[in-house]
């Protein structure tokens, strides 16, 4: 499982950075947010498949709605004069500590149930 | 069941690597560049400032060669002191020779009057129209010789807004701006003081305006290079 989300993430890296994809430096802010809201998608992703509660579509959807809606919302957020960004760093980001507060949690207990 | 997980994971973290080092390229290539970018100017500008300063001690010390030269050469006959005379009226009626007499200094600052909330601010401030219609006034009132922050008016200068500043001779200056004429003081003054001129117009909007009389002034010679690229000299007798 760990192996697999290391592979990946390595493989996308690399794409990234093999291909010749520029963003505008206007836009860094927005993909940044959505990087964020992804980040918190994939750490659920994992506690809720450690809880055998894990739904794909749930999963799949989550991670690209949270990116885009962050990204969405701080758009709008510039348009209007409003900081909105914020909102989504507070809440993808309080949830990714709990996510991943939760995830340590069952590895250590796991960990020392084998012992 | 387990499969389908295992790939979808693997799809979103290939994606979020890519959001990733995206973002990663472009804040590295945008911050990275921007500061080099300024600090390469930065160095550029103080190369190119140190030249000009090498550059403008080299042309006095030409200069004063030349004067040297001109100097001994007038004393050999008659004919090159009436060279040297005629040279030093013409550079006079061009402006490439410091010149001293009585006249009048103007100093001209933007307007100290508070402007009304959401009122323009554009009428209490120093405009290059304001400027020329001083000047324009003080030319029409016989002044021989006008400088604008020691930029000396010759037949190519202009005087032209650029954004806050204003360009003479294409050096920039802020207010305040002081401008020297050399004449006959009674009149270069009057002139600017008629009733519903120059000076009376601007003082409406509160610009300061501050004419002194002085029998002593020194209007500075124009240090550019005047270069006729289009413009050809006909002859007497040659048409066209």
């Amino acid at each position: 499982m760990i192996l697999i989300i290391l592979l990946s993430l390595v493989l996308g890296l690399a794409i990234g950075f093999l291909l010749p994809i520029n963003l505008p430096p206007i836009y860094t802010p927005y993909l940044s947010v959505a990087i964020l809201a992804a980040l918190d998608s994939v750490f659920g992703g994992i506690r809720a498949s450690l809880e055998h509660k894990f739904n794909n579509a749930i999963f799949i959807s989550g991670f690209f709605g949270n990116a885009i809606i962050a990204a969405g919302l701080a758009y709008i957020g510039d348009v209007l004069g409003v900081p909105i960004y914020l909102a989504a760093i507070f809440t993808f980001g309080s949830r990714l500590f709990t996510n991943f507060a939760y995830i340590r949690r069952y590895m250590l207990s796991n960990f020392s149930k084998k012992q | 069941m387990k499969k389908n997980v295992y790939i979808s994971i693997a799809f979103v973290c290939i994606v979020l690597g890519i959001m990733l080092s995206i973002e990663f390229k472009t804040i590295k290539n945008g911050g990275t560049v921007a500061l080099q970018r300024a600090e390469d100017l930065t160095n550029k500008l103080k190369e190119v400032q140190s030249e000009r300063d090498v550059l403008k001690k080299q042309l006095a010390d030409l200069e004063n060669k030349i004067n040297t030269y001109e100097e001994s050469a007038s004393k050999t006959s008659a004919i090159t002191k009436s060279l040297k005379d005629d040279l030093i009226k013409y550079k006079e009626l061009a402006g490439l020779i410091d010149v001293q007499g009585p006249g009048v200094i103007v100093t001209i600052n933007d307007s100290q009057k508070a402007v009304q909330p959401g009122g323009n601010a554009n009428p209490f401030l120093v405009h290059d129209e304001d400027l020329l219609k001083v000047v324009n006034e003080l030319r029409s009132a016989g002044a021989e010789a006008i400088s604008l922050n020691d930029e000396r008016l010759i037949s190519t200068s202009e005087i032209r807004c650029v954004g806050p500043t204003v360009n003479v001779n294409s050096s920039r200056f802020a207010a305040p701006y002081v401008i020297r004429a050399i004449g006959s003081p009674e009149t270069l003054e009057a002139a600017l003081k008629l009733k519903g001129g120059v000076v009376d117009t601007l003082s409406n909007w509160g610009i300061e305006v501050n004419i002194k009389k002085s029998n002593n002034i020194l209007v500075k010679k124009f240090n550019g290079v005047i270069s006729f690229k289009y413009a050809k000299p006909i002859y007497e007798g040659e048409n066209k």
